[in-house]
């Protein structure tokens, strides 16, 4: 084969291209370098040590000792998995119904979807007050039932579109050779919509491990979750820089990893299922 | 079709000429359907209809939380009409929105366009640039703030190392747009890859025939991608335009509402929150629930319609 020519074209396609990495992806990249830099290098204030330096684990070890990071992150993963868990046992009926069956000539569907617009300030009062009086504040129970109502509507409508993918013809030809609807709800929909079932959870997952706002409010020091955690090195008198990057390094690894793995359902997944991407 | 599955649950609960037991009866689709809904609905109702009645109800009260309020009937609404401090975040936030969409997009479109087309490692590209948007927005905007430090912060060095000096990233002049700098840089890739999947699902032979009737590059852009885009373009527009009217964690991460960088949501949270002011705040969070369910009401009929088009 004769080796094609590379053109003028190429080269600025790769340029730009090469450019918008660097700046999509530097910060991160930065983040994990800070991490294992000495607090001297990262306040030394020359460009040289921001790229060579020695590495230490003593931000690690600061942030282990010094902080209930483990608790925290530890919190983190207790809510959401089980507030995942909990909208997943809501949703997916509910998706079923709405998808087989109109259920409610897409009005409630609408009503469904719209709560998601909710503003969580307006909840935040209200919730505030009640959890107080029934002890729910600072609790882990008070945000998983909090990330249950911010995740539930979403993951809805992202099942909807993945059970509509289901032909209905298949289930009609299962009640015809006399499934019960048990039967075919486990037997055929479900296998089928597995993948959806996965994606959406993954989604929920990482709605709640973001979620910043409530855990903020609601929390003090039992369940204190991670972002609130990362977020209070910069509020205090000496900011902790190479601690926050520590930190920041840990929390977003499972993002990154998990971003990584389902990037080719993320538009969908943001775009609550209108564009497959 | 839906006539054929109405006979087949006939033939599966009735025809054995036999009563319904209870179960079968239930396993009727009629009663089925809302049996399957009913846990939502429930939800839903706890957790939406209760902030909305309380928030409804105390807009009406003046005073905190400790239980010395009295019924104003609308002053609230009045005195909102005519505070400085609600329009005045109200207007940012407007403003927040379309510097944001109006980029993302500008910026979405042009790598869109740039990387429709097969080469190798478009796969990698792909998974690269969509590394960040799944990554919360606080801890984004913690790691920014520290980048952006006016001594320390690394952009601030290499802008010192090639010549341009310190920039003053976080001054009055320049927060908000710092802030819509760091939403923009997070969600451009969203943008990029919607509008690219778009562009890629665009049919051949109609761009074949343009170009050889010699249409030029830019005409056949402007005459037959951009329209076919549109679509998308909507969808895009207004599910930015949900997510940025709610925007607070980037600021919790960086001004903490000050410098001249508080939004709608943060006012609501420093008016309820910080001063307690139970009747006011509620008074906003309403008109901005108010603000919001018009934006939504909008956008979600498009999305709808979107699912249901693409069948």
């Amino acid at each position: 084969m004769i080796k094609k020519k590379i053109t003028n074209e190429e080269i600025g396609f790769w340029i730009v291209t090469i450019i918008v990495l660097i700046v999509v992806l530097g910060p991160l990249l930065w983040i994990y370098l800070t991490a294992f830099k000495s607090a001297s290098d990262i306040f030394s204030g020359s460009l040289s040590k921001q790229i060579l330096f020695t590495p230490t684990l003593e931000n690690f070890k600061r942030l282990f000792t010094e902080y209930p990071f483990f608790a925290s992150l530890f919190n983190t993963i207790i809510i959401s998995v089980v507030s995942t868990i909990l909208v997943m046992v809501i949703s997916l009926p509910a998706a079923y119904s709405f998808a087989r069956w109109d259920t409610g000539g897409g009005h409630l569907l609408f009503v469904t979807i719209s709560t998601r617009m909710f503003p969580g300030v307006v909840a935040a009062l209200p919730f505030f007050l009640l959890f107080r009086n029934i002890g729910l504040l600072d609790t882990h129970i008070g945000l998983i039932l909090l990330h249950m109502y911010f995740n539930v509507s979403f993951a809805t409508f992202l099942l909807y579109g993945f059970f509509k993918d289901v032909p209905v013809e298949l289930e009609q030809a299962a009640l015809i050779d006399g499934y019960g609807r048990i039967d075919i709800l486990r037997r055929i929909v479900f296998p089928l919509v597995l993948p959806g079932i996965a994606i959406t959870s993954a989604f929920c997952m990482i709605w709640s491990w973001n979620e910043f706002l409530f855990a903020f409010l609601f929390t003090r020091d039992i369940a204190r979750p991670m972002t609130v955690l990362i977020s209070s090195f910069w509020g205090s008198i000496e900011v902790q820089y190479g601690t926050m990057a520590a930190g920041v390094a840990i929390a977003i690894l499972p993002i990154l990893i998990v971003a990584w793995v389902m990037q080719r359902y993320i538009i969908r997944g943001l775009t609550f299922g209108a564009v497959k991407g | 079709m839906s006539n054929a599955k109405n006979n087949a649950t006939a033939i599966s609960t009735y025809g054995l000429g036999r009563k319904p037991s209870i179960w079968e009866n239930l396993s009727n689709e009629k009663y089925f359907k809302w049996i399957l809904i009913a846990p939502l609905l429930i939800v839903l109702l706890v957790f939406m209809f209760y902030p909305l009645i309380y928030c409804i109800y105390n807009s009406f009260l003046q005073g905190g939380v400790s239980g010395d309020s009295a019924f104003i009937a609308f002053e609230n609404y009045k005195y909102m009409l005519r505070d400085r401090s609600f329009w005045i975040p109200f207007s940012r936030t407007a403003q927040v929105a379309v510097i944001c969409i109006f980029f993302e997009l500008l910026i979405g479109l042009g790598l869109a366009v740039l990387w429709n087309r097969d080469f190798k490692g478009m796969n990698l590209v792909r998974g690269l640039v969509l590394l960040p948007l799944l990554v919360a927005p606080l801890i984004l905007s913690l790691v920014w703030n520290f980048l952006l430090e006016y001594n320390i912060g690394f952009i601030n060095q290499i802008f010192v190392t090639i010549g341009i000096g310190r920039i003053k990233w976080w001054s009055l002049q320049m927060a908000l747009y710092t802030i819509c700098g760091i939403t923009i840089w997070q969600w451009f890739p969203f943008s990029a890859l919607v509008l690219l999947s778009g562009l890629k699902s665009l049919p051949k032979d109609v761009f074949e025939a343009a170009r050889v009737d010699g249409a030029t590059g830019w005409y056949t852009f402007k005459r037959l991608s951009f329209p076919m885009l549109s679509p998308l373009i909507i969808i895009i527009v207004l599910l930015r335009t949900m997510w940025l009217v709610r925007l607070f964690d980037p600021l919790y991460g960086t001004t903490r509402g000050g410098v001249g960088t508080e939004l709608l949501d943060w006012m609501v949270y420093r008016t309820t929150f910080v001063y307690f002011d139970v009747g006011y705040g509620s008074t906003l969070a309403i008109m901005s629930l108010y603000l919001t369910i018009i934006i939504s009401a909008i956008l979600f009929r498009q999305l709808i319609k979107a699912l249901n088009t693409d069948k």
